[in-house]
């Protein structure tokens, strides 16, 4: 049975511990795939937010990049108004 | 409605092969520019099926059809208006899931629709197996084909379903909602009826759902000339609303999501491999709740092993090439000028080259520990780093993300700092921008190489190692302190990361890595280290006595170096290195911990350059020679060392004692290139005030520029805050290692 959006959303706000992707959607008995879409869901109703490393690099200054890894992309509740996928690449200004 | 020939459209999600598709059925017939007042590429080809001239329009690939996007708006727009005969859903086999919420919204459209489940050689690959007919069944009869557009695979069957679809066998699609949503459709679509000209364009079902889910394009095109049916809408959605306790719009995308988990597993199947990935089967013991942390440091010790104890032979290379030929030419050089015993020739050799070639010794081992960081990354491990550490930082009472900018200021504190930008709640950016000092970044390695090094030898890994550790405790209980007792809150909330599979590194992709990140250190070397090469050189050749005739001609003692280090020295006696050059050296470490290195080699090693010139004439040929020998002695050394990382962690197990490789005496070897800077090291600390040094400079005040980015981002007072602490830290850190081990008899001489 595939869980609802709303039990999707409720992880994010009552469990304790970060998961991977994998681990929720084995916890939820869910394909990845399709639990990645839910979230995607409430990203675009703007209660979750995907921050990550897709912004990172972006900025065309990767080869000289100080930083020593690229973050890996994640789901979290919104609860204030910084936008989606923010990247924090200093030489881009972002 | 369109005249002339057929139209078809093409729709699906980015990345799924669409114009792949879209290239195979038009070849060479196709036109491409923009959809009408935007910037979007439209693309429009023709083909024949049975003889009938057919339009074949890509449409933008989008996730939705919510009008979230000008690409969405397009696709809409383009299937509502342009009404074409056929719709091609295209899909991505392997990633069934990830497609079919776009494919339902398509279908609600009611227009005539095939589905073509395209890469579907990659999905069989994968282990993905679709049944095509239940699928269909499912999907209320709409034909569906597997197609592999980028080899013209499956275009007959395509075709073959355009014609049946084309004749309009198949019912249109209607997704079964909850009983009350179905009554409240109803009710609307009844309503709508009673407007010929929206019936006209849009399908009565459809318009009532996407009012019901107050779709903001919809609502917004119809709310002026059709209020009463826009009230109606939003009367009846509360009340569904208020009886099935959710937004209606949620209720419905959910049940769109538990249609596609039921199509799921009536149509698909996986098998081997699929189930189960080897990314997950290697991340049960990575990532294991107990297991992932002792594997890590696990790790983290191997990486240092091999940051030290590898790198090692090739900076007593370049430090030997550095302080031997090319000190020696540059003096030969510059006595052939008649600037020899000049305080030109010791500015140069004294000063720059002794301190940027000082600095510039250290590129093995930023190599070697970029290679480490470089082979981690790339097979997906750090991001595994970043999730175990989660679990830590939550018991610390940190925030998780934290750990994302404190990984990186093992690279550099700088964007580490700016890294915390990505923290949503101020007082946790300012709280992991503090912590980020802690964590020991690239510049302040070579202090510990040269020190632990020089009294450590073999063994000159674990100090690293446990210095890393030692900055990393620093940062946890700062972190809970300031936590517990100044920053009180409500525990954060939980992410779900995306961990990426792992994958074999790319050498290509390392390389480039390091290259970018040594250049870096490089410009550094010739830039703010050589700057602060000359500063450090003209403070020790002024004398303090402001006597100019003494310039160059005074020792340490008596330079202004000395007498500024003299003041500041006192302060480091409790901790076991009390003299001025210490102090210098530690003052001098404030502009860039680089710089440490560098002023190290002109106060400790600033005459080897005038004892090697003088006790050891040579000819260029001897030079090129010993160079080259020296060079093939040390790869023969690193690969030694390197072989050697396995017997010496496995000796770490107790009963455990495997012999080490030993093709060359390491020893013999150091000794022949270590000049006068490590006898004067030796002179100046012991291995416990050694020890207590490095602590010192791992915890104390980091670099000009990260105290700048600190000002830019949590302002003066904050930066100010840090430097106190970090300082306070670091002087008691440093005191109580060294009274710790003269109390634990571990000696101070």
């Amino acid at each position: 049975m595939t869980p609802t959006l709303r039990e999707v959303l409720n992880y994010f706000e009552k469990q304790s511990r970060a998961l991977s992707l994998t681990d929720l959607a084995r916890e939820l008995h869910i394909e990845p795939a399709l639990l990645q879409e839910m979230i995607g869901y409430w990203v675009r109703k703007g209660k979750l937010r995907q921050v990550g490393a897709d912004s990172c690099g972006s900025c065309g200054c990767s080869a000289g990049c100080p930083l020593p890894t690229t973050l890996p992309r994640r789901y979290e509740l919104a609860t204030d108004n910084l936008p989606t996928g923010v990247g924090f690449c200093p030489r881009s200004g972002s | 409605m369109t005249a002339g020939p057929f139209t078809i459209a093409l729709a699906g999600n980015p990345n799924v092969g669409k114009s792949t598709l879209f290239n195979a059925l038009t070849g060479s017939r196709q036109h491409v520019g923009n959809w009408p007042g935007k910037t979007v590429e439209k693309k429009e080809g023709r083909t024949t099926i049975n003889g009938r001239d057919i339009v074949v329009v890509d449409l933008p690939g989008t996730y939705s059809l919510a009008a979230h996007s000008v690409e969405e708006i397009i696709a809409r727009d383009f299937i509502i208006c342009e009404r074409p005969q056929v719709i091609i859903v295209v899909v991505d086999a392997a990633n069934l899931e990830r497609n079919l919420y776009l494919a339902c919204q398509i279908l609600e459209l009611e227009t005539p629709a095939v589905l073509a489940l395209n890469m579907s050689d990659e999905a069989h690959k994968r282990g993905v197996h679709l049944d095509p007919q239940a699928l269909s069944a499912a999907l209320g009869g709409i034909p569906v084909v597997e197609t592999v557009g980028s080899r013209g695979i499956g275009l007959d069957a395509l075709k073959a379903a355009i014609q049946t679809a084309l004749a309009g066998s198949s019912q249109p699609f209607h997704l079964a909602y909850d009983a009350l949503i179905e009554a409240g459709i109803a009710r609307l679509a009844a309503r709508i009826g009673a407007y010929p000209e929206l019936t006209a364009v849009y399908p009565a079902r459809w318009l009532a759902l996407k009012l019901l889910e107050a779709d903001t394009g919809i609502v917004a095109q119809l709310e002026r000339e059709y209020p009463a049916l826009i009230g109606a809408a939003r009367t009846i959605a509360q009340n569904i609303a208020e009886t099935l306790g959710d937004e209606l719009e949620i209720l419905i995308a959910d049940q769109r999501y538990q249609f596609i988990g039921s199509v799921i597993s009536a149509s698909v199947t996986r098998t081997g491999r699929a189930q189960i990935t080897p990314s997950e089967r290697i991340d049960t013991i990575l990532t294991h709740r107990i297991w992932g942390i002792p594997l890590f440091l696990a790790l983290m010790w191997v990486v240092f092993q091999f940051t030290a104890n590898v790198s090692a032979p090739f900076v007593d290379w370049i430090d030997g090439v550095i302080s031997g030929p090319i000190t020696r030419w540059a003096s030969t050089l510059l006595t052939a000028l008649g600037l020899g015993g000049s305080w030109v020739q010791s500015l140069v050799t004294d000063g720059i080259i002794a301190g940027v070639g000082g600095v510039l010794v250290f590129i093995p081992v930023l190599t070697f520990l970029y290679l480490a960081i470089a082979l981690l990354e790339d097979s997906g491990y750090m991001a595994r780093a970043a999730f175990i550490m989660d679990r830590v930082m939550r018991i610390l009472g940190l925030h998780g993300k934290s750990f994302l900018p404190l990984l990186i200021g093992f690279g550099c504190t700088v964007p580490a700092i700016y890294a915390t930008r990505t923290l949503e709640h101020e007082q946790d950016r300012k709280l992991t921008g503090f912590l980020a000092t802690f964590m020991s970044c690239g510049a302040r390695l070579p202090v510990y190489v040269v020190f632990a090094s020089l009294f450590f030898g073999a063994r000159a890994g674990n100090l690293i190692f446990a210095l890393y550790l030692l900055g990393i405790v620093v940062a946890f209980v700062t972190g809970w302190i300031m936590k517990h007792l100044i920053y009180r809150g409500q525990p954060p909330h939980p992410f779900v990361m995306e961990l990426p599979p792992y994958r074999l590194p790319t050498l290509s992709s390392v390389l480039r890595t390091i290259r970018g990140r040594i250049q870096e250190f490089v410009q550094r070397a010739f830039t703010i280290i050589l700057a602060c090469s000359v500063i450090i050189w003209l403070l020790m050749a002024l004398p303090a006595t402001l006597d100019w005739r003494d310039f160059n001609q005074v020792s340490i003692s008596d330079s202004w170096f000395g007498a500024i280090s003299g003041v500041a020295a006192p302060a480091f006696a409790p901790a076991g290195f009390g003299q001025p050059e210490a102090a210098g050296v530690l003052l001098s470490g404030f502009i860039a911990k680089e710089v440490i290195i560098g002023t190290i080699s002109q106060i400790y090693g600033g005459e080897t350059a005038d004892e090697a010139d003088s006790s050891t004439p040579s000819t260029l040929a001897d030079d090129l020679r010993e160079i080259v020998y020296t060079f093939g002695q040390a790869a023969v050394l690193t690969a030694q060392e390197a072989i050697n990382i396995l017997p010496r962690t496995a000796n770490l197990l107790p009963g455990v004692d495997l012999p080490e490789a030993n093709f060359l005496p390491l020893e013999a070897e150091t000794d022949a290139a270590s000049g006068q800077m490590n006898q004067a090291l030796t002179q100046a600390f012991t291995p416990l005030s050694a020890v207590a040094f490095t602590v010192f400079v791992l915890l104390y005040v980091p670099c000009l520029t990260a105290l700048t980015a600190m000002r830019l981002e949590f302002g003066v007072r904050w930066m100010l805050y840090q430097v106190v602490y970090t300082a306070a830290v670091a002087w008691v850190g440093a005191v109580a290692v060294y009274q710790g081990g003269l109390l634990l008899g571990l000696g101070g001489g």
